[in-house]
């Protein structure tokens, strides 16, 4: 399970990069599915994307995009790498 | 290339590049980018309006394959009730096409009023009302001599341009075939004159085409030259950039390029255009496993605008691992929005020249 910071850090980004509105990091579900709920799209979740990577210095392979599916997931994957560096 | 491979090159290119928020620091690259990805909520799909068309030209795609027999549906009702599915599982942007849609204005009308974010491809012989507020991609041959023999029609040029003239709907597509290269000359100091816009296409060859409209080589190397030479002498009047020349006369077609993500050729249904792309028949019927934007083109052969716009597009992370790069990708998708985005301008291109893709030469 990913830790609290990382959870709020990655909720942020994906507020501040996709302009979503009337939610906050706090209150973001970090299980809500960010495309077939969000509707997110491919595009979308690349500019994300580039923003984590430069944020926590790893690199997400292209490959790896269905696995971003919610904020969870996210951060579990960012720590992973983390982990892995 | 197949579809994996492609995949991996573009996370190799990945890494070890410059740092996203690096390359966007310069304000001319920030203000672009922030133009552009405004409209990253488009999410297309494109249906064929009717099995007629008014002309028959030599290599169409729409007379290629099974969906020329779709029993046409006329009723606008049928198409409205449609629309208004296809909005609420999220298309927010319709490509009205096969075979000739102005034929047809009554359901292009009932498309608008439902989804208002368009275009619809047609050969400029009969006006669309005005009502209908999509962009209108008009397409050329070359000039009127070739387009009687290819087209069979005559005076094509000046009666798309009676038709179309002043109208910002309105985009020449000028599509490059190996015959008819030098004749956009011609045909860009008519379009020009009459204060007309145009952008580029290639002939992509239809799958058993066997026809003499096909690129080689050597056809690829002088389209691109007669491209930049253009682009050079008429800025105002051509919608494209040195990028867009690139990725549509290399050597390479599009999907080994850049992985074409059609569901044709992507099997993926995980997010993109994979997910939620349909091709629609006149007979309001689909089918995945032949869903692309120019289905039934040889997609080894296929250099098409309107597939590229969205492929080229959508590898935004090949492209923003350097400045020069990722200045080459805002180009094209300024380029994209500009000829498919009713109310879009175009900005300066970025690049003045041609610069290879990531990973490739050029």
């Amino acid at each position: 399970m990913a830790d609290k910071k990382t959870l709020l850090r990655v909720a942020e980004i994906l507020i501040d990069e996709l302009k979503l509105e009337d939610v906050t990091p706090e209150t973001f579900d970090p299980e809500v599915d960010l495309i077939d709920e969000l509707g997110i799209d491919s595009m979308d979740l690349t500019t994300v994307v580039l923003v984590l990577q430069d944020e926590y210095g790893i690199t997400i392979d292209e490959d790896d995009y269905p696995k971003l599916k919610n904020v969870k997931l996210i951060a579990d994957y960012i720590e992973q790498k983390l982990k892995e560096k | 290339m197949n579809v994996k491979h492609a995949k991996k090159e573009t996370a190799d290119t990945g890494k070890g590049g410059m740092k996203f928020s690096d390359i966007i620091a310069d304000p001319v690259v920030r203000e672009r980018w922030e133009k552009v990805r405004r409209w990253f909520f488009l999410r297309e799909s494109t249906y064929d309006m009717t099995n007629r068309c008014n002309i028959r030209c030599d290599g169409c795609y729409y007379y290629e394959g099974e969906k020329q027999f779709a029993r046409e549906n006329n009723n606008p009702d049928d198409w409205r009730a449609l629309m208004e599915s296809e909005k609420k599982r999220g298309i927010t942007y319709v490509v009205l096409a096969g075979a000739e849609p102005s034929l047809v204005p009554e359901l292009c009308q009932a498309c608008y009023d439902v989804i208002p974010l368009g275009s619809i491809a047609s050969n400029g012989f009969k006006r669309i009302p005005e009502s209908v507020g999509y962009k209108i991609h008009i397409s050329v041959w070359g000039n009127d001599e070739s387009s009687l023999r290819i087209r069979n029609a005559k005076n094509l040029l000046a009666k798309q341009i009676e038709n179309y003239r002043n109208d910002p709907r309105a985009v020449w597509v000028y599509t490059f075939t190996r015959e008819n290269i030098g004749e956009i000359y011609e045909v860009m100091e008519m379009l020009s004159k009459n204060g007309c816009r145009a952008t580029f296409n290639m002939f992509s060859a239809p799958v058993g085409y066997t026809g003499t409209l096909r690129h080689d080589g050597e056809t690829l190397a002088r389209t691109r030259k007669t491209m930049m030479d253009i682009l050079a002498k008429y800025p105002d009047n051509v919608l494209y950039s040195p990028y867009n020349v690139v990725a549509h006369t290399h050597r390479l077609g599009l999907h080994d390029l850049y992985a074409c993500s059609y569901p044709r050729m992507n099997p993926s249904t995980d997010i993109g255009l994979g997910r939620s792309f349909r091709q629609y028949h006149a007979d309001l019927s689909w089918d995945r496993s032949i869903s692309c934007c120019v289905p039934d083109t040889d997609c080894v052969d296929c250099r098409h605008y309107a597939s590229g716009s969205a492929v080229v597009t959508a590898r935004l992370y090949r492209h923003a691992t350097d400045p020069t790069a990722f200045k080459a990708w805002l180009d094209y998708v300024d380029t994209y929005l500009a000829v498919w985005v009713m109310g879009y301008e175009k900005g300066k291109n970025l690049l003045d020249q041609m610069t290879p893709l990531p990973g490739h030469e050029l």
